[in-house]
């Protein structure tokens, strides 16, 4: 029980009191870290940000029920997920306040050395005044800080190690503190979002109004054979694009894969490619324009006038294999062709591979030709003022627990008495931030050293 | 020879070295023989220099960083495994704790082998220099807290053994009404310390009920004797724990920073950093209730063997089962 922490308090109410205390409690805090820790899992173990009747495909219906009612699709963000992180941090903060700051910054006290679990006692000859003094440059002397004090009439002394590193726990607390802060200044006042942009095709990032203009992409990819088959493996995926920015000035740069452009504070990112399909549609034989105008991009459909046909551009596919005439992995140009879906109705009736510049007949007259590719490039894009922040709180936090698992600080509370013969026995006990077992080794040297030290007898 | 060769050979070498390590060792486990520890130490120290080695002759024949597959990874975490362990050993004289250590890395890197896909150059996303940080310092992390968990399963073997020994002799007693007198489990705690030499075994202090049967001449409680202490058993999880959770930090923040670069945030809520941050949790919960009287021992031990489940789950789980940005597979 801290007496320090609840005097305090006792102007306040009893259950802000209570509170106060609960939330200061470590094991309350463990209970509530272990609770951040099982929400996090269940993200991992539930797909995220799928459509409701994906989860009652692959769940028991009541599982898949309560996983869509509690937004176990989307935890992250959940009220469960955010409610548990704030109540970390109220924990945390709380019994940094009411124990850590309290408890780690002990007074000097007088302590009974035989109740103490580490302790042991010596002979030393000579008066109490040499002693205290000998066994004071013993322990300077090994890098121990020595503290006086008179307390009820007795003379104590103290030597301390690595004191500073009892603030190492507050360093920690601190960093998160400083984290949580950075990804809510995101919150606040960042952004972020996707773009996609065809070969010759301007985009606006719509917050800070830069533009950016696709010059053209290109893509490396390395067949490389392994022990299940080749596999095309992507190396490189480069966008050159012209950017403007608030100064006016088109400039090209180029955008890679971990190597993003900044445009006035926003980074943006090279994150997908694909491929844009122009048809050419005709009727009787006549070339309907207004239909051929639009580039399709993967997914969209294109509705035929005057019935209920429509079809779908599905996938790009670069290279057909010769033999089987069917997609090859291979993801280069070479022998290209489109997958297209024909629709009636709504209702699917065929898939066809359809290869570049060949018609393919819909029926009562209409037919539709893939005539050309066009490549897009897809980017991502973010503004995020928060980072400096957390990553100052990240580099704090290694510092922080740097300090706390390797500084361990101890103290020993010495207490000189004389005895007969013109000697003293010495009394020694040591205590530590994290309990006794921790020093014992160390503690048995050093009274080993000091019985081992000239004068001092067992 | 080729340098293809040599990885090979290389790698037979680290796994025969392990596995007779491994079973040198515990034999030495059982017996302390010496010679049996200086054997499966040498294996250990050689099984560990020959997987570095792979580890280079591999970089050095392709020029493509090792551990950007599984098998790479795996690789890397055996060696690291090993490596802190042997640390330990030297430091605090824990070679009969060698066995459990080399066994499960040579499980690991044996399970790592049947993943070997050959040369494969790295997608554009893992070509970065965060990658090199990154993957060492994650891989290593767990590497210690495999060691942290070889010391929890040791801590609960002799403390159950304790309990055991601790029951018969109650029942024994109160069948005899006679016998030694015991002290109960709890107040052995608190009466194990002292700088005098009083003729007790350090490895049994905190175990009276051991103590007393190794006297009746137990092989069980003997064998168990040669344990640490329980209070030593603790202090060397914790320090494990210790080495492990700064570089799982570091392990997190490397990765935040990398994906900073390469994804455009440095958070992205991916099953495997997600997994990695619940793993991080868990661990921090373990340093908290280490300061907690109450808690150090055998709690702690137990909350260690769940918190290294959930590295495995993190490392091997997330690979296998669920797709994200971070399956190694093709
Ligand atoms: C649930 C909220 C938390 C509470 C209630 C809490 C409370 C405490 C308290 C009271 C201590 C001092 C223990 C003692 O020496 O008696 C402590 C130590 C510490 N805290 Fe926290 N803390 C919380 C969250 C965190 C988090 C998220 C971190 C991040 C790593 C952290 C890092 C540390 C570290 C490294 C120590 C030192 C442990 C040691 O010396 O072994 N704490 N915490």
């Amino acid at each position: 029980m801290d007496h320090s922490a609840s005097r305090t308090f006792l102007a306040r109410p009893k259950f802000l009191d209570d509170l106060i205390r609960t939330f200061g409690n470590v094991t309350f805090g463990v209970a509530l870290l272990a609770l951040w820790g099982v929400l996090t899992i269940i993200g991992v173990v539930v797909e995220q940000g799928k459509d409701p009747a994906s989860y009652f495909a692959s769940y028991p219906a009541p599982i898949a029920r309560a996983i869509v009612r509690l937004d176990f699709n989307d935890i992250y963000h959940s009220v469960w997920y955010l409610a548990s992180v704030g109540l970390v941090l109220a924990s945390m903060t709380t019994a940094t306040f009411t124990k850590v700051i309290p408890r780690r910054l002990p007074p000097h006290r007088a302590v009974k050395i035989d109740a103490m679990p580490l302790h042991a006692t010596v002979r030393v000859a000579g008066d109490e005044a040499s002693v205290r003094a000998r066994i004071e440059r013993f322990f300077a002397s090994r890098g121990w800080k020595i503290t006086k004090r008179d307390i009820d009439g007795t003379q104590w002394s103290f030597a301390d190690r690595f004191n500073w590193a009892r603030i190492g726990v507050l360093v920690n607390h601190l960093a998160i503190l400083i984290i949580a802060s950075g990804t809510i200044v995101y919150w606040a006042s960042g952004y972020s979002g996707e773009t996609a942009i065809m070969t010759g095709d301007t985009a606006q990032i719509p917050q800070n109004h830069d533009l950016v203009r696709l010059d053209g992409f290109s893509y490396d990819v390395k067949p490389v054979m392994t022990k299940s088959g080749i596999v095309y493996q992507p190396i490189d995926y480069v966008s050159r694009v012209t950017v403007v920015r608030h100064d006016g000035i088109p400039t090209p740069m180029v955008v890679r894969v971990n190597h993003p452009i900044d445009l006035d504070g926003t980074l943006l990112y090279q994150a997908s490619y694909g491929f844009g399909m122009r048809f050419a549609v005709s009727h009787d034989g006549v070339s309907v324009t207004s239909l051929g105008r639009r580039t399709l991009v993967e997914g969209d459909a294109m509705q035929i006038p005057g019935t209920a046909q429509s079809v779908v551009y599905e996938r790009f596919v670069p290279t057909v294999d010769r033999r089987t005439k069917m997609p090859s992995p291979d993801p280069r140009i070479s022998d290209p062709a489109v997958i297209l879906a024909v629709l009636d109705g709504g209702q699917a009736i065929g898939e066809v591979l359809a290869p570049l510049g060949a018609p393919l007949d819909l029926g009562n007259g209409w037919s539709v030709t893939p005539v050309s590719d066009v490549i897009y490039s897809g980017f991502q894009y973010r503004y995020d003022p928060g980072v400096p922040l957390v990553a100052a709180g990240a580099i704090l936090l290694l510092v922080g627990l740097v300090i706390s698992f390797y500084f361990l600080p101890a103290r020993l509370h010495v207490r000189v008495d004389s005895a007969e013969d013109g000697a003293c026995t010495v009394g020694l006990a040591a205590t530590t931030v994290k309990g006794y077992d921790i020093f014992e080794s160390q503690f048995q040297e050093l009274v080993s050293a000091l019985r081992g030290a000239e004068g001092v007898e067992r | 020879m080729h340098p293809m060769a040599l990885d090979g050979v290389l790698m037979i070498l680290a796994l025969s070295a392990y596995a007779v390590g491994a079973v040198a060792l515990v034999a030495y486990f059982l017996s302390r023989e010496d010679w049996l520890r200086n054997f499966g130490a040498s294996l250990a120290v050689i099984g560990c220099a020959a997987q570095f080695a792979q580890l280079g002759a591999r970089y050095a024949e392709t020029h493509i960083w090792p551990l950007l597959n599984l098998y790479g990874s795996l690789s890397l975490f055996a060696a690291m495994s090993v490596a802190i362990f042997i640390g330990f050993a030297f430091r605090y004289r824990l070679w009969f704790a060698g066995g459990f250590v080399l066994a499960i890395a040579a499980v690991f890197l044996a399970y790592g082998v049947t993943w070997d896909e050959g040369v494969m150059p790295a997608v554009p996303s893992l070509q970065s220099y965060w990658a090199k940080i990154h993957v060492p310092l994650v891989v290593s992390s767990y590497g210690a807290f495999l060691v942290s968990f070889v010391f929890s399963l040791l801590y609960l073997v002799k403390y159950y053994g304790e309990r055991h020994f601790a029951t018969r002799r109650v029942r024994i007693s109160a069948a005899t009404a006679a016998g030694p007198v015991v002290p109960p489990f709890e107040v052995a705690r608190s009466a194990r310390y002292g700088t005098d030499d009083d003729g007790v075994n350090p490895a049994l202090r905190d175990t009276p009920a051991l103590a007393a049967a190794v006297s009746e001449g137990s092989a069980v409680a003997g064998w168990l004797a040669t344990l640490p202490s329980l209070a030593q058993l603790d202090i060397l999880v914790y320090r494990a724990v210790s080495i492990g959770l700064p570089l799982l930090t570091l392990g997190v923040i490397t990765g935040a920073a990398w994906a900073h670069e390469a994804w455009g945030a440095y958070w992205q809520w991916d099953p495997k950093e997600t997994a990695a941050l619940a793993s991080w949790i868990l661990y921090a919960a373990y340093m908290h209730l280490h300061t907690r009287n109450a808690w150090r021992g055998m709690r702690c031990s137990w909350w260690s063997v769940v918190a290294f489940l959930s590295i495995i789950f993190c490392y091997l789980g997330v690979n296998i089962w669920i797709s994200g940005l971070h399956s190694y597979k093709v």
